[in-house]
């Protein structure tokens, strides 16, 4: 596959809209976002999916609409009754892609833009952008929340770090630069703007 | 705004969700007249009143039954569907 | 000079007349009685007393004359629709338009200002080809138009719609116009008032006596009165009274909603629609500017307006027009539009014998108020449809003949 296809849907306007490296920590600490795009990840769904993750060893949230931590730093979450999105950690991702589907089991194709958000405003952007109030999740309880962020449909899992409290965010990679674009230009009013990943998450 | 309650993601605006109208017993297509299939293709129950409807939560592409007061304009109950689908 | 109006005011020698007879009570059987002091309603009204000397005629109305989605449109008159049957009708609803004032000698402000339908995507530009050729078929002055051709019609218009929707053309419809809307329901109410129609306010219908398939009577908060015929021309209260004669048909009620602007100075002649932006939007000639969207995403029975309806309308607006963003929105209004499936309307003779309907006018029944009164009027009376409106007929559903008229309302599908 060509390189080209294999870039973030938001790459342009991830690069276009960067904060000076040297400017980078500042802005991540008021309010900075990063493009995760390119993070490896896969879905499934389907009646017989929990059975079928047990059975490859990969741990399943028990609640609907939480979330637990893989290794590598990943995660799975639960969005909904029987649908799975498995982030970050090479080994399961890979175990999940290359072992052959059970019965009742579906793949779901994950053409996502991801970013993520973090600092001490963030909630501010979420207050402005979004119905759902994120203040109030109880975040021991590992929740994801699916809502509407400026119009577009997203998936919302708000994850404690050694630099704190940073969210994260997917959409249809379609509505990736839109949504980029209208959320980096609220983190620039606030004092923030885009930087890169490991400024948010240690 | 207008608060529709997700019976899986909770108390959301309405803006979140899609309606697509009543729920409606489909005839056998197989056994009913021309006459009873054009009825259920075109017809509907437009009077007011409280109605069984299809919703579906956008975000999470969740489906469920609410029922509303088409008058009032105020949900009732909302629920997931039971039986076949 | 205050002065001497309110003597001329108060001198008896000049009596100025009240614009609608008042009637204590309602006689005890009508030729007709119609449903509906709207628009529709008078103008079927007017022309059952002028064309055809059809007087003992009763219109109920539960609320006030032109209280319903004739006051409550956005006064846009215009025929470029898309099938035959659309652009005939509406067409000789526009010529009927232009003369109504002088019929009525009441000042409708019925100007010609101009119709742009704005293309944004080359799916939309081709649509508009196929309009305006069917148009241009008929006669109806149509033509698709170039971007230059809109700056120069409102020079304010950002082109490139905030850069995401930029636009390709349009398809100006020159004969497009507004009018001032309760004047057109109270010029057919007092022509008809005084050839002896009785307009009967605050009066609702309870149910309609049917029996062996025909009319024989209608029930209302103020008595019973005995009939053969019933026209039912009441919009977003179609169905309610359909269930009252147990008829059934395709339409569903979703409110539609508009608003206006605070008066400002005049800077936009043409009316401007886009179908992309769901927007429409004209100036009136006191300076507001009146705006719309498209319908409400759910079925409702009220007229309630929503804080998402005015956000999603002024968000595309500025879009169009950035520097309105310091205008301040001064009221805002639903109404209930009865949709049909093919966005056609839904008119004539119906299974029960001597119920008529005129009905399904969703969000596009303004215009054609003139023409609608004239043709229901000729149904009325003949007891079989009016040429033009045979297309419109509720049976084209059972036989799975529909119209297909994409082209109706301005925006939203």
């Amino acid at each position: 596959m060509s390189q080209a296809l294999a870039s973030s849907p938001v790459a342009e306007i991830a690069a276009e809209r960067l904060t000076d490296e040297v400017r980078q920590a500042e802005a991540a600490a008021v309010l900075g976002m990063a493009d995760v795009s390119l993070d490896v990840r896969c879905g499934c769904k389907g009646p017989g999916t929990v059975a079928w993750l047990d059975s490859l060893d990969v741990p399943v949230p028990e609640k609907f609409n939480s979330w637990l931590p893989l290794g590598e730093g990943g995660r799975i979450a639960r969005l909904g009754m029987t649908e799975f999105l498995i982030e970050g950690d090479a080994v399961v991702v890979d175990r999940i892609t290359t072992t052959p589907r059970a019965a009742g089991v579906y793949p779901v194709l994950h053409e996502d833009a991801a970013l993520i958000l973090g600092g001490a405003r963030v909630n501010e952007l979420l207050r402005q952008t979004c119905n759902v109030n994120f203040a109030a999740l109880n975040l021991a309880e590992r929740p994801v929340v699916l809502t509407s962020l400026v119009g577009v449909g997203v998936t919302v899992l708000p994850e404690q770090t050694a630099k704190g409290l940073i969210y994260r965010i997917w959409c249809d990679g379609s509505y990736g630069r839109y949504l980029f674009e209208t959320l980096h230009d609220i983190a620039h009013e606030l004092g923030g703007g885009t930087v890169s990943p490991q400024h948010l998450y240690a | 705004m207008k608060i529709m309650t997700c019976p899986l993601n909770g108390p959301r605006p309405v803006s979140e969700f899609f309606y697509w109208g009543e729920v409606r017993p489909m005839p056998d297509p197989d056994s009913c007249t021309d006459a009873e299939w054009a009825d259920y293709v075109f017809n509907r129950n437009g009077a007011p009143g409280v109605k069984r409807e299809w919703w579906c939560h956008t975000p999470s592409n969740t489906w469920f039954i609410a029922e509303r007061d088409t008058e009032k304009d105020i949900v009732l109950k909302t629920y997931f569907y039971q039986g076949d689908a | 000079m205050p002065w001497r109006l309110l003597r001329f005011a108060l001198n008896k020698k000049h009596p100025e007349p009240r614009m609608f007879t008042s009637h204590n009570k309602l006689k005890s059987s009508y030729d007709v009685v119609i449903i509906g002091a709207g628009g529709h309603g008078l103008a079927a009204a007017y022309y059952l007393a002028t064309e055809h000397g059809i007087k003992n005629v009763c219109v109920l109305e539960k609320g006030y004359i032109g209280g319903g989605n004739t006051g409550r449109n956005t006064t846009i008159i215009r025929s470029n629709y898309l099938t035959p049957e659309g652009v005939k009708f509406y067409d000789e609803s526009v010529r009927l338009w232009q003369d109504l004032s002088r019929d009525f000698d009441l000042n409708l402000f019925y100007a010609n200002r101009g119709h742009f339908t704005l293309a944004h995507t080359d799916s939309a530009l081709r649509t508009m080809r196929w309009r305006a050729e069917v148009n241009k078929h008929y006669g109806v002055a149509s033509e698709v138009v170039g971007p230059e051709a809109v700056k120069e019609a409102a020079p304010m218009i950002d082109l490139s719609c905030a850069g995401h929707s930029p636009i390709l053309g349009a398809l100006y419809h020159a004969p497009g116009s507004v009018a001032r809307h309760d004047a057109v329901a109270w010029g057919y109410g007092r022509g008809a008032d005084r050839r002896g129609v009785e307009i009967h306010q605050q009066t609702e219908v309870l149910g309609i006596n049917v029996q062996g398939g025909k009319v024989k009577g209608v029930n209302t908060s103020r008595g019973y009165i005995s009939t053969n015929k019933v026209l039912c021309a009441v919009a977003g209260s179609t169905p309610r009274i359909l269930k009252m004669v147990d008829v059934r048909t395709p339409i569903y009620i979703h409110p539609l909603q508009a608003m206006v602007s605070e008066p400002i100075k005049p800077w936009l002649d043409p009316i401007l629609v886009s179908g992309s932006l769901h927007v429409y939007i004209s100036q009136s000639a006191r300076g507001e500017l009146v705006m719309g969207a498209s319908l409400d995403p759910y079925e409702l029975h009220a007229t309630r307006s929503t804080l998402d309806f005015v956000e999603g309308l002024t968000s595309h607006m500025l879009d169009m027009f950035p520097f309105l963003s310091s205008v301040k929105v001064m009221r805002q209004w639903a109404g209930m539009a009865d949709m049909t499936p093919d966005f056609a309307p839904i008119m004539g003779k119906t299974p029960v014998e001597g119920f008529y309907l005129d009905s399904g006018w969703g969000t596009w029944g303004f215009k054609a108020t003139p023409v609608c009164g004239k043709t229901m009027a000729h149904t009325l009376v003949n007891d079989t449809p009016h040429p033009l409106i045979t297309g419109f007929s509720l049976d084209r559903f059972s036989n799975y003949a529909l119209t297909g008229e994409k082209g109706a309302a301005s925006v939203g599908h």
